[in-house]
């Protein structure tokens, strides 16, 4: 699985998730942290519809990790503050970096995170389309 | 005249800093901010907007500080935020991508995917409601469990799936009303990092709108409609929902499954429609549309529609009105700058004033010395 889905996966799901995850590799491989979970900002690129150009919409916190395992270092980057998750993170993308044999069943499970994201925000879009308009026309 | 250094307030500038506690303490209530961030949900996105600094824990902690005064807390959130490393600049973001919670377009009734009115205030009555005085957590739960059962009857009828909202200004480029346009790469420039200069570029204007003061854009962009300014703007569409946020490795050549997912942001986008005759060839004219373009942090609906009616403005600079003017426009709408300004008012002049004052005095003795040399002659 690729780093753009399984970070969505991992950040939009339960975060026990990435604890379990990283707690798996940290028994059995030697973990540094190189750079320990600190604050930042992420300056946010926009694309306007109306030109098409781009402009900075303004920043956003983050919380960023970088973590070394088997010489493979991992980044762990999220809006907000979340340290544990940052460290997370960075343990599971070092962990994938260096195609541990750990990671090879992490998809299914990521797969089935998924799955559970995918049914909250379905959930969420029903909600919301109870407030769409149906139109009627009126006789006058 | 310039400034000169006094001394001998420390003492009372370190009871009026006490006082100001007291007057935010001695109620003896703790406001938790939790409570904020969950009840001033408005008061939030107005202060991430304008501060420029999308964090809804730092903005509650902000507004606490503040004692609710937007100004303030702005100002605070503005310091902090001089204070942390930029990181990462985040891959390009497509506001197509946007995960919809309310849509609407006041120019076109049949849109694409429907008129989705999501949250919002518009067709409430403006009545206090006095019931909000007795709310308990026990009549919240209630009511969040009995809309949570209403939901799920309707799960079971609808069976709904994702949305699939087109935008409304893709639809009209397609019909040929509007010119389709290529995208624009061009690397935007920072006022965060770049003071401005005149002419400026559409990149410093739309972003010194995104984080105006949210009276001052949408004042400006009432004054261009009453007639200070040469425009007829409608709501082309209207949204509010969630853009995801992702960021490259910043050593990795990788692909677009390669980028880091960081989470997402809420905004609110608005795509006005501004009609004008454009000029065809041998003479004809034709109606055509102009888009003015707004998008802004948080659910601020009344920011983004001004800010795409001023970015219109600013695009046909016209001297005639203050409004298309883009000095006048951009130096003015920073909170920070406009309310330090006012406020550093209040400082001592003292030096300044008693220098105007020494004129008057000087220019009044002087008169009444002619005056009776006259007399005497």
């Amino acid at each position: 699985m690729k780093r753009k889905q399984r970070t969505e996966i991992l950040i939009e799901g339960s975060h026990e998730l990435a604890k379990s995850l990283a707690n798996e590799i940290e028994q059995k491989y030697s973990v540094s942290v190189l750079q320990e979970p600190e604050q930042g900002l992420v300056m946010l690129k926009v694309r306007e519809t109306s030109r098409k150009s781009l402009f900075y919409l303004g920043e956003v916190l983050v919380t960023e990790c970088k973590a070394k395992v088997e010489g493979k270092i991992g980044i762990g980057i999220v809006k907000g503050d979340h340290q544990d998750l940052a460290y997370h993170l960075a343990v599971i993308d070092a962990a994938f970096l260096g195609d541990l044999p750990e990671t090879k069943p992490w998809a299914g499970i990521l797969e089935i995170e998924k799955y559970y994201i995918d049914q909250k925000r379905k959930a969420k879009n029903e909600e919301i389309l109870r407030t769409k308009v149906s139109f009627e026309t009126m006789d006058v | 005249m310039g400034y000169v250094a006094v001394k001998g307030g420390t003492q009372a500038i370190e009871e009026s800093i006490k006082r100001l506690k007291y007057e935010r303490l001695h109620k003896e209530q703790v406001l938790e901010t939790g409570q904020i961030e969950a009840g001033m949900r408005g008061l939030i996105d107005q202060v991430m907007s304008e501060s420029s600094l999308y964090n809804e824990k730092l903005a509650a902690l902000a507004i606490k500080q503040a004692e609710g005064n937007p100004e303030e807390a702005v100002f605070l959130l503005r310091a902090y935020r001089s204070t942390l490393p930029r990181k990462y600049c985040s891959n390009i973001i497509e506001t197509g991508e946007m995960k919809v919670e309310r849509r609407i377009s006041a120019s076109f009734k049949d849109i694409p995917g429907g008129q989705i009115l999501g949250a919002t205030t518009d067709y409430t009555h403006r009545l206090l409601d006095f019931n909000l005085m007795k709310e308990t957590e026990e009549s919240v739960s209630e009511w969040l469990s009995n809309y949570a059962l209403e939901n799920r009857t309707i799960e079971m009828l609808q069976h709904a799936s994702e949305f699939v909202l087109p935008k409304v200004l893709d639809y009209l480029r397609k019909e040929g009303l509007i010119p389709p346009l290529e995208n624009n790469d061009a690397e935007p420039d920072d006022v965060t990092r770049e003071s401005l200069e005149f002419p400026s570029s559409r990149s410093q204007r739309l972003q010194i709108l995104t984080r105006g003061e949210t009276g001052a854009v949408t004042s400006l962009a009432y004054a261009v409609i009453r007639g200070y300014g040469a425009l007829h703007p409608t709501v082309g569409e209207l949204r509010v929902g969630n853009l995801p946020i992702y960021v490259g490795h910043p050593n990795e050549e990788g692909n677009d499954e390669d980028e880091y997912y960081i989470g997402d942001i809420k905004t609110t986008e608005a795509e006005m429609l501004m009609p004008f005759m454009a000029e065809k060839e041998k003479g004809k004219k034709e109606l055509e549309f102009e888009i003015g373009y707004g998008l802004c942090f948080g659910q601020n609906e009344t920011k983004a529609i001004a800010m795409g009616i001023l970015d219109n403005c600013l695009e046909h600079p016209d001297n005639s009105f203050p409004s298309h003017n883009e000095e006048f426009v951009l130096l003015h709408i920073d909170s920070v700058e406009s309310t330090g300004f006012i406020s550093h008012l209040k400082m001592p002049h003292y030096v300044t004033f008693q220098s105007k004052l020494d004129s008057v005095r000087k220019t009044k003795a002087k008169a009444e010395e002619q005056e009776e040399v006259q007399a005497y002659e």
